[in-house]
């Protein structure tokens, strides 16, 4: 643990030296967290004067004549998906930067010649990649909820957040999806030489995710307490599966013969 | 202190090793020498654990590397190809790093960083990212970082190929002194003369061990001896007579100088010191002359 513990350190010292990898993290931070919350709840009282958008939203997001409280779901529903994109974006452009940046200064081997074990070595990737989505997710759920229920008192009177699956999604749903998507892209990472390439690939990995997240927008899907619980069920008994696979993949061997390289 | 049995290694249908053996004494230089893709780096590779060798034994320190490959890897330093250093990061920064995963108290572990980062002059420079550093710069740090925890054996991929020729003398006068501190030392290197220098036993190695000996021994054991014959007045006067002897070979003239190549000089010598004395020759000096490792490795590799 302590080797991990080493590896977590050094690499956000050196993330927080490489503007192209915290810039993005920070931007996607802010977007979610603070522009589109306030955006949106700022832009309640237009979506209300629209006798068609105000059914739409009564209908699929809360069974309820109560426009208000409809309002209410509306929000809390659709940041509960945007929630989601930051724990499986974040991972996505830190994990192919770790591997990538140890390709690019050829430190793998002098690494590996340690004595450090390479459980510890994907440890500490992992550490790197999922401690930094856990917080920024914990941040940004503190902020929406900070946001989203100063403007509700304000403007209804109400703290509509947290709630149960906003619980759920913050401490259970982000980590697991965090893991998993830095288990692949640590994994696919061993495959490419450029941080671009890698988190390009890493872009196309959380697909699934926009999905999620699209379906929801357009009125298609609705995450609920039972859905996220089943998520979260069939999500963690992937989760030994693909750390199964980044374990042979971060075998000595494997990393110096068959990682691609610069 | 190293063994290698029967080492194998095949990448599929290739064999980078194949079927070598040796065995490296305590405190020993070794030089293991070979072209490009004869299987040195994997060997160093087997050697420190890194990669399995496909048949063979290996024992570290008297540790095979299935049941004790943390154990080699803590008392092993590697000086890989390239340097491979966190370029965003300083010099002080990147020995910290690596140290820190090697059993040294704190103390020791600062002491050791300053030691070697003054001895190879990177004391000033130590703040600055490795970003800044040239290339020899990079490769002395990487020497400081494979020496950091006092290893009992030291694998060096081409030391001094980085490096200046100033910097390239410190690092072999501190090989030879490592020596001296009983480290064992696995060179691999493509500048014969620095092997020739350092080393106590060469092995000459094209995926198979091609020669295993000391200079010495490789020397003695070379096809066809040298000699250098200097005389009081112009050789060319005794070329007639020396092309006489069928035995010698590449004869060369110079001045008051002859230049030979013959199979079994403790037979032709006394002959041929015999003839030239009685055609008149003062013989000044009459030497042998001794092949250099570079000589000896191409005859060894062409042929």
């Amino acid at each position: 643990m302590k080797n991990a513990s080493l590896i977590f350190k050094k690499e956000i010292k050196e993330i927080l030296k490489n503007r192209s990898i915290w810039l993005p993290i920070l931007a996607v931070s802010i977007i979610f967290s603070v522009i589109f919350p306030a955006a949106i709840t700022f832009g309640l009282e237009g979506i209300l004067k629209d006798p068609d958008a105000s059914e739409f939203i009564k209908r699929v997001f809360a069974e309820t004549d109560n426009l208000q409280l409809a309002m209410l779901h509306f929000i809390i529903k659709q940041f509960l998906v945007f929630l989601l994109l930051i724990p499986a974006m974040l991972p996505s452009l830190i994990a192919p930067a770790s591997i990538v940046l140890e390709k690019e200064s050829n430190t793998l081997e002098p690494l590996i010649a340690t004595p450090i074990k390479t459980g510890e070595l994907l440890l500490g990737k992992t550490l790197t990649s999922l401690i930094p989505s856990f917080a920024i997710t914990l941040i940004d759920f503190v902020l929406i909820t900070i946001i989203i229920n100063s403007i509700a008192y304000t403007k209804f009177k109400l703290l509509p957040l947290p709630t149960w699956d906003w619980a759920v999604v913050t401490f259970i749903l982000s980590p697991v999806i965090s893991f998993i998507i830095t288990m692949i892209c640590l994994i696919v990472s061993s495959k490419t030489v450029d941080i671009r390439s890698a988190q390009g690939i890493g872009a196309v990995i959380i697909f699934p995710i926009y999905a999620v997240v699209g379906l929801q927008i357009a009125g298609l899907f609705l995450l609920n307490i039972k859905y996220l619980l089943v998520v979260c069920i069939v999500l963690i008994a992937v989760c030994p599966l693909v750390l199964k696979l980044a374990i042979k993949i971060f075998d000595r061997e494997n990393i110096l013969t068959k990682w691609k390289m610069k | 202190m190293i063994y290698a049995e029967n080492l194998t290694k095949k990448f599929g249908a290739i064999t980078a090793v194949d079927n070598i053996s040796f065995e490296i004494e305590k405190g020993q230089i070794f030089g293991f020498l070979g072209p490009n893709g004869a299987g040195k780096t994997t060997t160093i590779r087997m050697l420190s654990t890194l990669i399995e060798p496909t048949e063979g034994k290996i024992k570290i320190d008297g540790r095979t590397p299935e049941k004790d490959g943390q154990y080699i890897r803590s008392i092993i330093g590697i000086l890989t190809e390239t340097p491979g250093m966190y370029e965003k990061i300083s010099a002080y920064e990147n020995l910290n790093y690596f140290s820190s995963f090697y059993n040294i108290e704190g103390k020791t572990r600062k002491e050791n960083m300053e030691k070697f980062l003054k001895m190879f002059e990177l004391w000033n420079r130590k703040s600055d990212p490795v970003s800044t550093y040239s290339k020899g710069m990079k490769q002395k740090l990487a020497l400081a970082r494979a020496l950091i925890h006092k290893p009992k054996i030291l694998f060096l991929d081409e030391p001094t190929a980085a490096l200046d020729p100033e910097s390239a003398y410190m690092v072999r006068n501190y090989i030879e002194k490592l020596k001296e501190e009983d480290i064992t030392i696995f060179l691999c290197t493509h500048n014969l003369e620095e092997a020739s220098n350092l080393s106590d036993v060469v092995c000459i190695i094209k995926s198979k061990i091609i020669k295993i000996a000391t200079l010495g021994e490789l020397q003695k054991d070379r096809k066809g001896k040298k000699i250098e014959i200097v005389l009081k007045d112009s050789s060319s006067k005794y070329l007639d007579l020396i092309k006489q002897f069928k035995e010698i070979n590449d004869i060369k003239t110079d001045r008051n100088k002859i230049s030979l190549s013959l199979e079994n000089p403790e037979k032709t010598n006394p002959v041929l010191i015999k003839k030239l004395v009685e055609a008149g020759a003062e013989l000044l000096y009459f030497n042998e002359i001794k092949a250099s490792l570079e000589e000896i490795y191409l005859e060894l590799i062409r042929s």
